[in-house]
């Protein structure tokens, strides 16, 4: 599966009057394309940390200590704020867990919710345009290279790439329109469906503006391919509709409301079952034959017009496209073999006692150009470890060299310092005040990471070399057909008021807000607790991201709103193909959501595999303690509450962090950090208890119980 | 309903509380009755927003309720005015349709004399119940040394006097309300950051006219090692404090009064698993040991199901059934019921992917069109919000 994002040894602390606080020591993980990782353990034990980290919006005393958070070609932790503006709420977006705090008070919450729609979706549009451009413009110049001496067949694709920009656009613009028509059938069927039940029962509310609303969307639903044949019945109905409102607001009958709200319906839903036209097929005939659409039945007409631009167009297309991108990876191989000679060449610079800084800038300057120059640009998914490397790289040997003398001052003034401190002790008084330490970067450690970098890149290339002749180019063409469709796609979508404000009512309804109209013009005091929360949610979702992070966003809901919302993100998650990092201490949420479980406990990750893995065979100490302290619907024993508080993470424990709460603890893990144990391929456990030579030891009962009853009860469901 | 009533400790009848006025009044409890035993556990479980905050609130008087009766201890303490108003409205309009004959007019002021007596009742409940159950209990106090004095002698006399007037003393100032004490959901907000903790624990104490500081100290340490707290606690702040510690405080300042009946409301939602269940633990131990009775409040309900023995479900100011924990999770009848079990999530991952939720819609699965539903007993001890057709099919159902 295609890896999202990766979160590599990250290490977060945080500065406080009493020490430095080492909130998150080392962890590292991976995020799968449309996967959700849920990530477990009290509260300070670091979840909430990580995904700070994750979005860059860590207190202002955090220290990032170490580590690499790569999304999308970017090291988040070393993009500038500027480009981290493009990246927050955009592509990565979160729920927090107090919606009390994350909402602003004296904004109204429909402001709040299309506030970023409408500044993100201009600068989507914008963004879009570019990359279009800026990807067909690479796919003509690397395609013209590899047609080489053919100077027909380069100006007959440069041809085509403008044929095919300009077609693309047009389709998009018919698309849309469709799409708007059709949506608003849909909405109509349902809101009738709705109504007239209502209606039917003597219960409708807010007749009149249902009402308008569903006449406004039906006759929006008249196109040429949805209501087309009975647009004219459909506009009697709609004005029949309009004139019953009045008696039925007065208290009257509303059965012929009905009937007209019925007939509508029926109407609405043939044109909903019609098949949907090859827009980009009529797009290309419009645009290249100049000739009216044949008259034909939609089934046939798409047969017809896609054959009749696959012969003419899209397979000569393809054709040359393919040739550009087998050329482009060619050159892109070709360059690595060159990179990596260069990385190695480059390597014993760092390797030096003491670095020259002369030396260490050009091989930095010579290293990046190698790099960056095997970076393919029609590759659609980033290479992300060239993508970093040049910032990273620099970054390091900056640090390198400034740290020189920073480490001279920061010396200097400890032991001016300490001699004070010494002279007052030395005269019998007792300062109220102590000598910070010298906060020295170590230069050794610095020039490792120079050097693991280095070696990693030759690792990363020597890999791709070695898969190279597995590689698929005509479904590489293919997806990037379809990423150019994708982006002509972003910026012909306009994002105008209305249309916000109509996505923003619709998010509310989808989170469970009832009455939306009403709530939209509201300030978040007047929203219960629960409410907030999924107005929070809401705004999360309206951005449309990429990867989600979910921090704790139902621990304040009860069980039913719980669940709505929890089945609304794993439907977005679904019909958008989103990865989720979901933070909880709900076990059962767990079990709901996660493909993927990891506990943490005092900044480390202790054990990580799938639910299935996590739940009917859990590891370590921790986890079983977790899951035998929640009750379900079946216990009757004492719970087993976990003793004590999670270690003080200013002075972290030496051995296992979990050692003194732990009633299996060994001699062992009040001494030495235990490595992770593989249990099994996607299943890694930290504690000493794997190890060989540890006594074999049973889960606690109360997990093995519930694990039996729950298999049981499994049985009584099929 | 069929209980002792010397067991029942509290009893709440047609409860309700309106919020606002007019058209845009808001029905958070309506007409909610039930009782709780002695001893015993009383879950309370719905969606936010339904009114089983309202409700525990209304029990314990932090709110003027619009109508019905509150009885604890037997004792009147709330009754809200609204039905006695509107009844005498309705008298009057009568009068007003009707021909006005000297027998309607002395039926009007029949019916206008009775429900301004209640009215008056019930405001002098809402008012004095506090110093009503202090004088009944100076009484009491009265009566118990009345014949001791009199059959004592010169020598003891002084002596019995003496314990006499303190325990009278005591008594003036025993308040029905303090027995019933609240915890908070929210274990932050609900202590005062400018306090310590042994102010925070002794306030209600001293509020209540305790003046003897070494019987105060001695107390709040007390309190401190029963919820598992040290003595040295007492002179700390709450922020010092994690939030499984500052839940514990609360507890503590809550079970300090000595109460019979302590409203949990939501006491567990806003900690974390490993401490929830420490808390869990210890409301199960100090319910053992001091004989507690709780009403619980929460949205949990795998917390509900362990802790309660008895479980009312509220919907939308309604109770819609109320049953015994394991009677009410083994034949759910009323359709939110079912729909609120079917949304647990349980700790399986298999089972959970698997998990189908019940939408609960009330226009679809009622139709009060015919006849409006009542809260009806269909098996001993369950009972269910239904109409005459309901009951049958539930019955039905239950029968097979």
């Amino acid at each position: 599966m295609e890896n999202k994002m990766q979160v590599r040894d990250l290490r977060v602390s945080f500065r406080t009057t009493n020490g430095k606080v080492q909130a998150v020591r080392g962890i590292s993980f991976d995020l799968a394309k449309g996967e959700t990782l849920a990530i477990v353990g009290e509260s300070g034990s670091g979840k909430s940390v990580t995904s700070k980290a994750i979005l860059g919006i860590q207190a202002a005393n955090a220290i990032t200590e170490s580590g690499e958070i790569i999304y999308d070609g970017k090291d988040l932790l070393k993009i500038s704020e500027e480009d981290f503006h493009k990246i927050r709420g955009d592509k990565i977006s979160m729920i927090f867990q107090d919606p009390m705090s994350s909402l602003n008070p004296i904004v109204k919450i429909g402001r709040q919710l299309t506030e970023a729609m409408i500044l993100k979706g201009k600068a989507r549009q914008k963004e879009s345009r570019i990359k279009f451009k800026t990807y067909l413009k690479n796919l003509e110049q690397r395609t013209a290279e590899a047609l080489g001496s053919d100077a027909a067949a380069k100006s007959e694709f440069s041809q085509q790439c403008k044929t095919f920009s300009d077609f693309e656009y047009k389709h998009v613009h018919m698309e849309g329109e469709y799409n708007r028509a059709k949506e608003a059938a849909r909405e109509a069927d349902g809101d009738i469906e709705l109504l007239a039940f209502e209606l039917e029962k003597n219960a409708a509310k807010d007749v009149k503006y249902r009402v308008n609303n569903i006449c406004d969307n039906a006759k929006i639903s008249i196109h040429e391919y949805v209501v087309k044949d009975e647009a004219e019945q459909l506009q009697k109905l709609v004005s029949s509709a309009k004139e019953q409102i009045a008696p039925v607001v007065k208290g009257g009958d509303a059965a012929k409301l009905i009937t007209a709200l019925r007939d509508m319906q029926a109407i609405l839903k043939k044109a909903l079952a019609l098949d949907e036209p090859d827009f980009f097929a009529i797009g290309y005939y419009l645009q290249c034959t100049g000739k009216e659409l044949p008259k034909l039945p939609i089934p046939e007409l798409n047969e017809q017009l896609a054959a009749q631009m696959g012969e003419n167009f899209m397979a000569s297309f393809h054709e040359k496209a393919k040739k550009g991108i087998t050329h482009s990876a060619a050159l892109s191989y070709e360059s690595m073999e060159r990179a990596i000679d260069a990385l190695k060449q480059a390597r014993p610079t760092f390797e030096r006692e003491k670095l020259d800084k002369a030396e260490c800038t050009a091989a930095v300057k010579t290293l990046s150009a190698a790099v960056g120059e095997t970076i393919d640009p029609l590759a659609i998914v980033k290479d992300s470890l060239s993508y970093t490397f040049a910032p990273g790289l620099k970054a390091e040997v900056a640090r390198y060299f400034d740290s020189i003398g920073k480490n001279v001052t920061a010396q200097k003034r400890y032991e001016r310092q300490k001699r004070k401190h010494d002279r007052l002790v030395a005269r019998g008084k007792e300062p109220d005040w102590k000598v910070a330490e010298a906060s020295i970067t170590d230069l050794e450690l610095v020039k490792a990471n120079v050097v693991r970098l280095i070696d990693r890149q030759v690792q990363h290339y020597e890999e791709l070399l070695a898969h190279r002749g597995e590689r698929d180019y005509d479904k590489e063409t293919r997806e990037a057909i379809d990423y150019l469709k994708t982006n002509a796609k972003g910026e012909a979508a306009r994002v105008t008021q209305r249309i916000a404000k109509d996505r923003a009512i619709k998010l509310m309804e989808e989170v469970g807000i009832a009455e939306p109209r009403k709530r939209y013009n509201q300030y978040p005091f007047e929203f219960s607790g629960g409410m907030r929360q999924r107005i929070v949610i809401a705004i999360a979702l309206a951005a449309n991201p990429d990867i989600l992070i979910c921090d704790e966003p139902t621990t304040a809901l009860d069980v039913t709103i719980q669940a709505q919302i929890l089945e609304l993100i794993n439907k977005l998650k679904a019909e958008r193909d989103l990865s989720i990092i979901f933070i909880t201490h709900d076990l059962g949420v767990v079990a709901n959501m996660a493909d993927r479980v990891a506990v943490m406990y005092a900044g480390k990750i202790v054990e990580y595999g799938t639910a299935e893995e996590i739940f009917y065979d859990p590891r370590h100490p921790y986890t079983w303690a977790l899951l035998s302290s929640m009750p379900d619907l079946d216990t009757k024993e004492k719970l087993e509450s976990i003793p004590g508080t999670p270690p003080n993470m200013i002075y972290p424990p030496k051995g296992d962090a979990f050692a003194p709460r732990n009633k299996y603890a060994m001699a062992i893990d009040f001494e030495e950090q235990p490595p992770m144990f593989k249990v099994s391929d996607t299943h890694y456990a930290a504690t000493w208890l794997l190890h060989p030579d540890a006594p074999k030891l049973e889960r606690p009962k109360i997990i093995s119980d519930r694990i039996e009853r729950m298999k049981s009860k499994r049985g009584e469901n099929k | 309903m069929s209980v002792n009533d010397q067991d029942v400790l509290l009893k709440v009848e047609h409860l309700s509380m309106y919020f606002g006025k007019g058209e845009s009044v808001l029905k958070a409890v309506d007409d909610v009755s039930f009782d709780i035993k002695k001893g015993e556990v009383f879950g309370l479980v719905g969606e936010s927003g339904c009114g089983k905050t309202t409700t525990g609130r209304s029990i314990i008087k932090l709110y003027d309720i619009t109508s019905g009766n509150v009885y604890f201890k037997g004792i009147l303490i709330a009754a809200g005015k609204r039905g006695y108003r509107e009844a005498i409205r309705a008298a009057r309009e009568e009068y007003k349709a009707s021909a006005k004959t000297a027998e309607d007019k002395e039926k009007l002021d029949r019916i206008v004399a009775e429900n301004r007596e209640k009215i008056r009742i019930a405001d002098r409940a809402h008012r004095n119940c506090d110093k009503e159950y202090a004088k009944a209990q100076v009484k009491a106090v009265e009566e118990k040394y009345a014949p001791l004095l009199a059959a004592a002698g010169e020598a003891e006399k002084a002596k019995l006097l003496q314990e006499y007037k303190a325990e009278r003393e005591k008594a003036k100032h025993e308040r029905i309300v303090t027995q019933m004490q609240m915890i908070f959901q929210d274990p932050i907000a609900s202590l005062n950051p400018r306090m310590t903790v042994k102010e925070i624990i002794s306030e209600g104490l001293i509020i209540k006219g305790e003046k003897d500081k070494k019987l105060i100290e001695d107390k709040v340490f007390e309190m401190l090692e029963l919820v598992g707290l040290v003595r040295e606690h007492a002179s700390r702040y709450p922020h010092e404090f994690s939030g499984g510690q500052r839940q514990r405080i609360g507890i503590a300042r809550a079970v300090i009064m000595n109460p019979a009946l302590l409203i949990a409301d939501e006491p567990v939602s806003a900690l974390d698993v490993s401490i929830q269940a420490q808390v869990i633990n210890l409301l199960n131990e100090l319910r053992e040991r001091l004989g507690l009775t709780i009403l619980f409040i929460a949205h949990d309900l795998s917390v509900v199901k362990y802790f309660s023995d008895r479980i009312g479900v509220m919907y939308f100011g309604k109770m819609v059934e109320m049953a015994d924990s394991d009677e009410l999770f083994a034949h759910p009848l009323h359709p939110y019921t079912r729909s609120l079990l079917s949304a647990i999530p349980l700790p399986d991952p298999i089972y959970e992917k698997n998990r189908k939720r019940i939408v609960y819609n009330p226009l679809a699965e009622h139709d009060y069109s015919v006849q409006q539903p009542s809260f009806r007993e269909v098996r001993p001890g369950h009972f269910v919000m239904c109409n005459d057709a309901e009951e049958e099919a539930i019955r039905k159902e239950l029968e097979q």
